[in-house]
């Protein structure tokens, strides 16, 4: 997957037992929390994931990646010996999110929103004033701000 | 503390459990085992020895994370469902598998010393 193996690895990181082992390349996206259901039972809590584009990030260890399709157009990868969550992928977009927890320190990341608060669970507690997102990143850009138009 | 009957389970139905009786607050930990299992704080309630049922549990995949120490997830979705201390009986369960709501409030964070550095831990 890497196209160019002599760029600079911008992080590394590697599951629980260490069968795969992640190198990024390029540039990470900042940090997001994810509330929605899926991501809560499938991490068990609510995941913090990173973003890069596929093309930058080389995988060692890849025949331990297993691949669940939790959605039509999504899947979420773990590591079938430790059970480690490293990936949730929208597919055919060349883009792949990374659990931040899998990445070795220092990751000069910071997280800057939580998305899908709408679905958020009881024991769930967002107490770090960041940005609140009630669905996903996406549905936030394709609505616009409320106005205060009035009628012609 | 929850007192009614709690079910859960993972993402794909593989594996579903019950457990009787009430439930303690959760701990939300922040170590870097947890941090790196789930991709998220380890947040865990209890199931004491006798008071839970697994079913599925041939879906039921353990790995011995530390000596002693075990943590279950489902082998078809990955889901994070347990974590034990071999040989106690009780089951730490994730709570968000749980199937909502789960009347639980998280009781107290632990392992701050070992948050990542890409948020700011609770002070607590």
């Amino acid at each position: 997957m890497a196209q160019d193996d002599k760029a600079a690895v911008r992080a590394r990181g590697h599951c629980l037992c260490g069968a795969i082992e992640i190198e990024i390349r390029g540039p990470l996206r900042d940090v997001v929390v994810c509330h929605c259901g899926q991501c809560r039972r499938q991490h068990g809590a609510p995941p913090s994931y990173t973003a890069a584009s596929w093309s930058n990030v080389t995988l060692h260890g890849e025949k331990n990646l297993k691949w669940y399709q939790s959605s039509p157009d999504a899947r979420r990868g773990f590591c079938r010996v430790c059970g480690t969550s490293l990936f949730w992928e929208p597919m055919g977009q060349g883009r792949i999110s990374i659990a931040a927890g899998c990445l070795v320190k220092p990751t000069g990341l910071r997280t800057v929103r939580h998305i899908f608060v709408a679905e958020k669970a009881d024991f769930d507690e967002i107490t770090d004033g960041l940005e609140q997102l009630p669905q996903s990143m996406s549905a936030a850009a394709a609505s616009p701000p409320p106005t205060t138009t009035v009628d012609a | 503390m929850s007192q009614r009957k709690t079910s859960g389970g993972c993402l794909c139905g593989a594996v579903r459990y019950e457990i009787e009786g009430p439930l303690p607050p959760p701990s939300a930990c922040h170590c870097s085992q947890c941090r790196r299992h789930h991709g998220a704080l380890g947040v865990y309630t209890l199931a004491p020895a006798d008071r839970y049922k697994i079913k599925g549990d041939r879906n039921l995949a353990w790995f011995e994370s530390s000596p002693g120490i075990r943590r279950g997830f489902c082998r078809a979705c990955g889901s994070k469902l347990f974590w034990e201390r071999i040989g106690s009986g009780q089951l730490d369960v994730t709570v968000g598998s749980i199937d909502a709501p789960s009347g639980l409030k998280i009781g107290r964070h632990i392992h701050l010393e070992d948050a990542g550095d890409y948020y700011d831990p609770p002070s607590r």
